[in-house]
């Protein structure tokens, strides 16, 4: 009995907590005529939805190789090489993790501006390329593993990058998984530093493409709307479908500890 | 970092630049220009006039920026809104957030469901959250629609005054509590079963088991978690700037929708630099205090 009453409140936890989404989704797919997706076609092409979309498909691309590469070579280093300072250097890492990002927002802009980068490529991802938490977490990986097969490549003659390629990534999967789910939940929802690093519609994300699409000059109506911002959420609800397991373990493992 | 040395020896090589530089090259490169300049600059910043129209006019000024805080309602404003949504969301998050996690304990039926579908709402992106709940709570919108089967409704959350903080505090607990929840769900996992065994030989029930074991051991758990959440919370932008931007009658202005609107409105680098330091210490300080507060006691349990 007792246990049966857990899932009805459960249940009814879930319904209120769900129906603000069913609801948005409810929105985008009622037009006058009954149900269909004719909103989803229309700001599809209107936004422009498409350019949006491939902007960050290819920022998150970008910044996601970038962090594999960059925070894989410097947590190797941190965990296995005697550095002077290194202890100093690492909590400077950590400490940055904790850091609320708009302190350094007016300086990066000003940065981007001097530089001619605002409203490219490199100024949505270069600043992103090394997020100080994928080092701490690849690093406090490293130091539960021992150093035995490094120690066999090094053997037989390999060099360092080709042990930390050949041996030392491949190990590093479980890290990387997290690294990967963590990087590219993170900056594909971005919006403030993508919105204030461009100035143009066709270099814009989708969330910045979304939010200023509900403040354009001609207010937008509901439909067309919500189906934006379903749009927006879509690929990130279909991979939480498909590796929920791992993206819920990737996302709060290391938290917990 | 030419004087970088490693701990076992490269000679057979004989190369002069050690592995170590090269792996950690690119991220103090990135490291350098993109979080240690922009964060000195900013902190000089904060102590200039810097009118980027008129670079040249830079100068000086001290505390100035700071003292100008202190007479300027709006920031007295945003400060007093982002402390209440703060305060507020906070506690209410990690209670939430706990009882949630209390409720999926032990076996369950449908449990994956269950921790799935209170979890989804924190990967969606703020900017789709705000977005939805900018019309969910509009006079007309899905709110008021199902209050209205129980006789109530028509109110505009976010166009009154009184209710537009508020209603974004909720919404802001709604988009966070899953999250919190699985992390408490994931600690509660590593409570030794034989703690509860020993409180249930000892007659504890159910709130003596959660004062004495359950708390007390999540500590650690519970510092974490107020600390994340409190930084993010003190950043909190997305949500007014989409829903409401400062308004009705600036009852939902914060510090961080000021601060870019000082810089990127009113090109006022310095003050906006000021404003991202007050962020910086406050969040700071409230960490601290959680931390304090929830750091683990031993032997505090009984």
């Amino acid at each position: 009995m007792r246990r049966f009453l857990k899932i009805a409140l459960l249940l009814v936890i879930l319904a209120i907590m769900a129906y603000p989404l069913v609801w948005m989704i409810s929105i985008s797919l009622r037009t006058g005529e009954g149900v269909d997706l004719r909103y989803y076609k229309e700001v599809w092409q209107a936004g422009p939805f498409d350019r949006y979309f491939l902007n960050s498909i290819i920022v998150v691309t970008i910044v996601l190789i970038g962090n594999i590469l960059i925070c894989s070579m410097a947590g190797y280093a941190f965990a296995r090489y005697r550095i002077p300072g290194g202890r100093f250097l690492f909590f400077l890492v950590i400490s940055m993790i904790m850091l609320p990002k708009q302190v350094i927002l007016v300086p990066l802009y000003i940065l981007m501006q001097k530089l001619h980068l605002i409203d490219t490529y490199a100024a949505l991802t270069l600043p992103f390329t090394a997020d100080p938490f994928n080092i701490f977490l690849i690093r406090q990986f490293l130091v539960s593993v021992p150093p035995d097969c490094e120690e066999a490549a090094r053997l037989e003659g390999a060099g360092e990058l080709t042990v930390l390629f050949r041996v030392v990534m491949p190990m590093l999967k479980p890290a990387l998984a997290v690294v990967a789910i963590h990087t590219s939940l993170i900056n594909w929802n971005s919006f403030l530093f993508p919105f204030i690093l461009t100035n143009t519609t066709p270099m814009r994300t989708l969330p910045v493409g979304l939010a200023l699409l509900s403040q354009g000059a001609h207010s937008i109506d509901w439909g067309h709307l919500m189906a934006g911002a379903v749009i927006a959420s879509l690929p990130v609800v279909v991979a939480f479908l498909i590796f929920q397991r791992q993206i819920i373990s990737g996302l709060t493992s290391g938290m917990s500890r | 970092m030419i004087s970088l040395r490693m701990n076992r020896n490269s000679n057979s090589s004989g190369r002069s630049v050690p592995p170590v530089v090269v792996l950690l090259a690119p991220w103090a490169i990135v490291y350098a220009a993109f979080f240690v300049f922009p964060f000195v600059f900013s902190f000089l910043l904060a102590f200039l006039s810097y009118n980027p129209l008129n670079v040249q006019d830079t100068s000086w000024v001290g505390l100035e920026n700071f003292g100008r805080l202190f007479d300027d309602p709006r920031f007295a404003r945003a400060l007093r809104n982002t402390l209440v949504f703060v305060i507020g969301t906070v506690p209410m998050t990690t209670i939430a957030a706990l009882g949630l996690a209390l409720l999926l304990r032990g076996r369950l039926w449908g449990k994956g469901f269950f921790k799935a579908g209170f979890f989804l709402p924190s990967i969606i992106s703020m900017v789709v959250i705000s977005l939805l709940f900018k019309l969910f709570y509009a006079p007309n919108g899905g709110l008021n629609h199902a209050l209205s089967l129980i006789g109530l409704g028509g109110h505009g959350w976010l166009t009154d005054p009184r209710t537009a903080l508020p209603a974004i505090m909720v919404m802001d607990v709604w988009a966070a509590v899953g999250y919190y929840a699985i992390i408490f769900d994931a600690a509660f996992a590593g409570i030794p079963k034989e703690m509860y065994e020993a409180a249930a030989l000892e007659g504890a029930g159910f709130k003596d088991t959660l004062r004495y074991v359950t708390v007390p051991m999540l500590r650690p758990v519970i510092a974490f978690v107020l600390v994340i959440n409190t930084i993010r919370s003190f950043q909190i932008f997305i949500e007014v700037f989409v829903m409401t931007q400062g308004g009705p009658l600036g009852a939902t202005d914060t510090l961080v929708l000021y601060l870019y609107e000082a810089a990127f409105r009113g090109l006022d680098y310095g003050y906006a630099s000021a404003i991202a330091y007050v962020v910086f210490i406050l969040s700071g300080v409230f960490s601290i205090f959680a931390v304090r507060r929830f750091r683990p006691r031993f032997g505090s349990g009984g």
